[in-house]
């Protein structure tokens, strides 16, 4: 009870924070603006529309994902320090609340406030996608076949991409993982401290291909490369969960998607989970 | 409610319990550059159960750094602190504390409702004890009517008042309150007071910080002034304020007996015909009268007693010393 408590009254705080609610407001804005861009190319062909819904899906992801990583870091970095800023800890903590009850409710409300804001962006931009595939749809069949748009809005069940859905939650396991990061930063740094950190975090999570090369490198020099080792395994491989390509290009498809999505989501769930673990740990010697 | 006694010592020749023991206590801040401060040294006081204790000092001698040390919000450096027989911090104990900080915040989103229903589930109540224990609060602080309006239309006095709600949530027997009347209105100020009062008639502890002296010397059975992190003074109020002097108020006496008074007094000063001789203990008050007697007429001896604001003042210069 304690914890969800926490957690819920974490989600209200977070969700009236008004950068974050400008963050949220202009993604979805641009996502509904990406709509606009069947003015700029004809329906006519198959391969029209095709590209316009390509583009708009990689505007899209490429919008969440940016608006994710600003959410995680706004969010996240204020978590503790602005409880302790307010006083709001001082009324919780005298009460027979237990830290780590305090740190994981906090935790819990992240991941709420996270979820409840890729969910409103995926929503939209799924909604997007299915309006710019559908009218795609609608346009080819009359132009082509003489169908009526009535006839050809049947096909409105198979323009929903599931794989979209999945390119939604994996950026979610994304930002889950980064907020993870960030709330444990938070727990023993100054909030401007723990974005540029959080924020380096992400930088060199997402370049994990490059890091893991560099520590492979047979050129390379010992020192560094044992650094760029110890990089590669401690910080999170954001790029594991970057599947824009494969969602773009099917032909870069992965073998096993429901396998890939397991390993990824675990990997993601297991580092959130440790962050959360180290930021108990400090937490219960933390004074404030 | 009675709390659980568990340390016992002899107060006024009764057997009273502890309700806060504080013993060698002391907590140092580390700088940056390896110097330290001592926010709190050596300090020692007990609290009995029961009683009012009001706990003063000027700003930074360690008042609010020993509540947070109290409520477990920090870790002392050395020495010893129980708090209703349990070390500070213990879970316990917390549910039977309270703690209404300086100038509360809640989060503002939430109605009076919401933050009561939030502070209630940290006790682990049940929907039903909720709403029954929501209502009798709101009604206690006044604030029935506006407990569905949300915190942040609430003024600085009717946040003292949800904070008093949520302090009084678990009917604690120890209440820790620091400066609970700052800056509050008059009647704010007042309902505070009797609050405090009605909360000694019914049994409970009270350690109260504050810098309204005066608040301080009516409600409080004792209280320890602290000064640069020590303890300074300690003791009731009839054993820390004395009477500090007395002021004899003569008429129509003679030009050369104020020259006659003057190697008594502490200070002789004449308003036309009236001469005040104010002298500092019992011993001269006689000398005085012996003095002055058959050569002038006496008005009046009043004997003036030092306030807390005083012995505080005189305490905290003297420190600066």
């Amino acid at each position: 009870m304690i914890i969800w408590s926490i957690a819920k009254a974490t989600v209200g705080d977070a969700m009236r924070k008004k950068v974050l609610q400008i963050f949220l407001v202009v993604a979805i804005g641009l996502i509904i603006i990406s709509l606009s861009f069947s003015q700029t190319l004809s329906f006519s062909t198959r391969e029209g529309a095709s590209t316009d819904i390509m583009l708009i899906k990689s505007f899209g992801l490429g919008l969440m994902a940016m608006a994710g990583w600003l959410i995680s870091l706004v969010m996240g970095v204020s978590l503790i320090p602005q409880e302790i800023e307010r006083r709001t800890i001082y009324t919780i903590l005298s009460k027979p609340v237990k830290r780590y009850e305090f740190i994981i409710g906090k935790f819990l409300g992240a991941m709420l406030t996270l979820a409840l804001c890729v969910a409103c962006m995926g929503i939209v931009f799924i909604g997007v996608v299915m309006a710019k595939a559908h009218g795609a749809a609608v346009s080819a069949a009359s132009a082509n076949t003489g169908i009526s748009a009535a006839q050809a809005g049947v096909q409105k069940v198979q323009i929903f991409d599931i794989n979209m859905l999945w390119g939604v939650v994996m950026i979610y396991l994304q930002f889950l993982v980064l907020s993870a990061v960030v709330i444990l930063f938070s727990v023993f740094m100054t909030p401007t401290v723990n974005f540029f950190m959080g924020l380096g975090v992400y930088i060199i999570g997402v370049m994990a291909s490059m890091t893991e090369t560099m520590a492979k490198s047979d050129t390379m020099n010992p020192v560094l490369a044992g650094f760029y080792k110890i990089m590669h395994v401690i910080i999170p491989n954001f790029d594991k969960f970057n599947v824009t390509n494969t969602l773009l290009h099917p032909e870069t498809h992965i073998a096993n998607i429901a396998k890939y999505t397991g390993q990824v989501a675990l990997y993601g769930i297991f580092y959130a989970l440790l962050m959360v673990v180290l930021a108990v740990i400090i937490f219960e010697k933390k004074e404030v | 409610m009675l709390p659980i006694f568990c340390d016992y010592g002899l107060y006024g020749g009764m057997k009273v319990a502890e309700a806060i023991v504080v013993q060698g206590l002391k907590k140092v801040y580390k700088g940056h550059l390896g110097d330290s401060v001592a926010a709190v040294d050596d300090l020692n006081f007990q609290v009995n159960q029961g009683e009012i204790f009001g706990f003063i000092g000027p700003n930074g001698a360690g008042k609010t750094t020993t509540i947070k040390m109290l409520l477990g919000l920090l870790f002392p450096s050395s020495g010893k602190l129980t708090v209703l027989g349990k070390p500070a911090g213990d879970i316990e104990a917390k549910k039977r504390i309270s703690y209404l900080p300086e100038s509360p915040y809640f989060y503002e989103h939430m109605t009076g409702v919401e933050v009561l229903d939030f502070y209630c589930k940290l006790f682990k109540l049940n929907a039903e004890a909720r709403k029954r224990k929501i209502g009798e609060l709101l009604e206690q602080v006044g604030l029935t009517k506006d407990g569905n309006r949300a915190l942040r239309q609430y003024s600085k006095g009717m946040l003292q008042r949800i904070g008093i709600a949520q302090a009084l949530i678990n009917d604690p027997d120890l209440l820790i309150f620091d400066e609970p009347t700052s800056g509050l209105d008059p009647i704010a100020h007042k309902d505070i007071q009797d609050l405090i009062r009605s909360l000694k008639e019914q049994g409970k502890t009270v350690f109260v910080s504050s810098h309204q002296l005066s608040d301080i010397e009516s409600v409080c059975n004792r209280v320890a002034i602290i000064n640069r992190g020590k303890l300074v003074k300690l003791g009731t109020m009839e054993e820390l304020l004395h009477i500090g002097r007395t002021v004899i108020t003569i008429s129509g006496s003679q030009d050369d007996l104020a020259e006659q008074v003057k190697p008594i007094a502490e200070r002789v000063s004449v308003e036309g015909d009236l001469m005040r001789i104010y002298v500092d203990t019992e011993e001269k008050v006689h000398n005085v009268l012996d003095t002055v007697r058959g050569k002038s007429c006496l008005v009046s001896v009043v004997p003036q007693k030092q306030t807390l604001e005083d012995l505080f003042v005189e305490i905290v210069r003297e420190g600066r010393k």
